[in-house]
């Protein structure tokens, strides 16, 4: 039944006091804030924490009455992640001395993972390693546009929106983040042809 | 020569989910094709343990 419901009907629902509708939003929308989040943030912890933070933040937001729904939660959630971000980047002023030496993320379906050899999985777990690489190497700006749109499936309108850009910056920033990659992958020699 | 011939699509048979007008037009996947197949091979997720946590915070809020 909740699976079916939109978001505005989840969140109706909530405030209404069924508990379990955002729990349903939370499952919903997890994999994009978490992987909006563990992209730009280096560090794991840090990274945690701030999804969990976006999602308290949502609730707080959603029961003082701040979100009216023009059908697009998620684009309004990111919004929260990316202030959140900012937030962060402003207390700590460090940007460029946190360490993504030690990430660790359950990465792979663990049923695929099971289904593949060793071998298989050493290589996936290398390519995957190497596109973090590739992603952390882009300017902040050209970074976020990628993120937002390759992993949190954001449209580039919604992009411009919460980036505070127009739709063409945001376009012209991914043209730049896809050239700059195409450039580090001949330099690194990093295989495209693996399925 | 030799001719293809191209099966007709009604317009409902149209994949258009996931299209972004914007990004159609300025022909990413056309143009960086192997960049963002790549970019498509990582896909990060929470660990279960973290969506659990997250959970359990929210029913305490309540």
């Amino acid at each position: 039944m909740k699976k079916t419901m939109s978001d505005y009907e989840l969140i109706e629902q909530f405030v209404k006091g069924e508990q379990s509708c955002f729990e349903e939003l939370i499952r919903r929308h997890k994999n994009k804030v978490f992987a909006y989040i563990s992209l730009y943030i280096r560090d794991q912890a840090l990274a945690e924490d701030l999804f969990q933070d976006t999602f308290l933040k949502v609730i707080q937001s959603v029961k003082c009455g701040k979100y009216y729904d023009n059908g697009k939660f998620i684009s309004w959630v990111m919004r929260i992640a990316h202030n959140l971000i900012i937030d962060h980047f402003r207390r700590v002023k460090q940007l460029n001395t946190v360490s993504n030496d030690d990430y660790e993320s359950d990465l792979f379906n663990s049923k695929k993972l099971a289904e593949d050899n060793i071998e298989d999985h050493l290589i996936k777990r290398q390519i995957q390693k190497d596109i973090r690489k590739l992603i952390s190497q882009l300017p902040d700006d050209q970074r976020e546009v990628v993120i937002l749109r390759h992993y949190s499936g954001l449209s580039f309108k919604e992009i411009a929106d919460i980036t505070d850009v127009s739709i063409n910056t945001a376009l012209g920033r991914m043209r730049y983040a896809l050239i700059n990659m195409r450039k580090m992958m001949e330099e690194a020699k990093i295989s495209l042809t693996y399925n | 020569m030799a001719l293809t011939s191209t099966p007709f699509l009604s317009y409902h048979e149209i994949q258009v989910d996931n299209i972004d007008i914007y990004e159609d037009a300025f022909g990413f996947y056309q143009e960086f094709s192997e960049v963002i197949k790549l970019l498509e091979q990582l896909k990060p997720v929470p660990k279960k343990r973290l969506t659990k946590r997250l959970i359990e915070r929210v029913r305490q809020m309540n």
